[in-house]
């Protein structure tokens, strides 16, 4: 699979989240890339879902920094 | 016609071109030959007690058939008597009064010493001085040129024992052998310079003889490192200037040096903030005629791009160089092959295939007829394959839009860490 396809892969699984009313909450880096932690708050019972992405392609670490931006841009 | 004049800390000069200190500085004969030709200034070779020289001084660096791509020497400062030094300054301004020459010094580091020949120099009726901390062979060892000039508080308090006397323009030349040149130059300038030229030469040894085994250039058989210049010191040379003209500390005007053969590289030194550039190699090869195509040259470009002076140029370019981390990570070039001037030499094939990111297809068109084709979404627009290229015009680098706004890795990171502090705040 070429790195497109890799990052295509990879922000399709970060779409996917943001779409459903996930929102970052949490980046962690490492050697292993990045293990970007998603929250979806306002769920009326129980805790808030969790969900972690281990993020690997540099693309899509690109992808889901500006997506961070635009987040904390519209939380401001 | 533009205004070629420039106005460098005070010293005056028809032209951006000086010659730099050096083997064509050297003699009262040169420099006026210099002059004739059109030279506008020149930075006469380095005064200080007169030393001894060795046979067999100079070597080159011949790439691929470019000759001199760099040139490396261990020839050491003036070896005549200061007062026939004095003698030919004298009569050389005095023959063109409009003509900058800029006396080089280099003493040891002594208050008396920088005192005494200061006096003496200015006497003759110099335009400026510049004091060498730079050059790195034979005078280092002695801890004068860059051994005095890589201990930021010997380039100061020198500098201030030539400025307590000197009623001339002060000019620092700064050696590149250093890790960082604006820690020099900062010093320099606390030490009251009045501007900092760099570079000077950079250590080096040009070759060894594969059948004697003798360095090149070698002493009966021994050799020791010299000073590298030329065409292949420039980019180093460029970066230095350009640090330097960035950095709010160093407000004093830079005189650029370092492999300017023509007056594209000194445009492109002035843009990148030096005020007037030193020429030694290219006139070492090809002669002091070779002013003549570099103010034609600079004339020519002012005029089309509407400059009605030489001094418009400095430092237009310096807004433009930044750090690494401010750049925009999310700005994207690709590369596209046009098929029709295409060779099909498979170079940028190769290239990209065995030491970049591996997104140039060899394929065949309709017709059967071989063809290179990028696949612009795993192209990283590294520039490779346009580098090795052999055909102008075959590959162009090409923006492409990108739905993602710019960031910039400062940016990205501020936004990751305050994502982190807020996470603790809730926690």
């Amino acid at each position: 699979m070429s790195e497109y396809q890799d990052f295509l892969h990879e922000r399709d699984r970060i779409d996917f989240l943001l779409q459903k009313g996930y929102k970052i909450t949490n980046v962690t880096e490492n050697l292993s890339g990045a293990f970007v932690d998603f929250e979806k708050s306002g769920e009326s019972n129980g805790e808030a879902p969790r969900e972690t992405l281990h993020i690997l392609n540099a693309d899509a670490r690109k992808y889901f920094s500006a997506m961070l931006m635009k987040q904390q841009k519209e939380e401001v | 016609m533009a205004d070629l004049r420039i106005n460098l800390a005070g010293i005056e000069s028809p032209n951006p071109f000086w010659l730099a200190s050096a083997p064509p500085t050297n003699s009262g004969y040169q420099v006026q030959r210099a002059f004739e030709a059109g030279w506008g200034g020149a930075v006469w070779k380095t005064l200080g007690d007169p030393i001894l020289n060795v046979s067999s001084r100079f070597a080159a660096v011949n790439f691929n058939g470019q000759r001199v791509a760099g040139f490396n020497n261990i020839e050491l400062i003036t070896d005549r008597p200061l007062e026939v030094n004095l003698k030919e300054i004298y009569e050389t301004k005095k023959r063109f009064p409009d003509h900058a020459i800029i006396a080089s010094l280099m003493v040891e580091p002594n208050q008396a010493a920088w005192h005494e020949i200061v006096k003496r120099v200015e006497d003759v009726g110099v335009d400026g001085l510049e004091l060498n901390f730079g050059c790195p062979h034979g005078m280092a060892e002695r801890g004068m040129g860059s051994a005095s000039g890589q201990v930021p508080e010997l380039v100061e308090k020198q500098t201030y024992w030539v400025k307590e006397v000197a009623k001339t323009p002060v000019i620092v030349k700064l050696t590149p052998n250093i890790t960082d040149i604006t820690v020099t130059a900062e010093s320099a300038v606390q030490g009251g310079a009045d501007a900092v030229s760099m570079i000077n030469t950079i250590n080096s040894l040009a070759g060894v003889d594969l059948d004697t085994w003798n360095t090149i250039p070698h002493v009966a058989g021994k050799g020791a490192h010299g000073g590298y210049c030329g065409p292949a010191v420039k980019p180093i040379a460029l970066n230095m200037v350009g640090e330097c003209a960035r950095n709010a500390n160093i407000n004093v005007p830079i005189s650029g040096i370092g492999g300017i053969s023509n007056w594209k590289d000194a445009v492109e030194y002035m843009l990148m903030g030096a005020t007037g550039v030193q020429v030694c190699t290219a006139a070492m090869h090809h002669g002091f005629r070779i002013v003549e195509d570099m103010i034609e040259g600079l004339d020519t470009y002012l005029d089309e791009k509407g400059l009605a002076s030489a001094m418009d140029l400095v430092g237009k370019s310096v807004p433009r160089y930044s750090d690494w981390g401010d750049l925009d990570l999310n700005y994207n070039i690709v590369a596209r092959i046009n098929n029709d001037i295409c060779i099909n030499c498979n170079k940028c094939h190769i290239a990209c295939e065995d030491t970049a990111h591996q997104c140039i297809d060899m394929l065949k068109d309709g017709n059967g007829k071989d063809i290179l084709q990028v696949r612009e979404e795993d192209c990283v627009g590294c520039n490779l394959c346009s580098i090795v290229c052999p055909v102008d015009g075959a590959i162009e680098m090409v923006e492409v839009p990108n739905e993602l706004p710019s960031m910039t890795w400062n940016e990205r990171q501020a936004v990751l860490s305050s994502t982190l502090t807020s996470q603790a705040m809730k926690k």
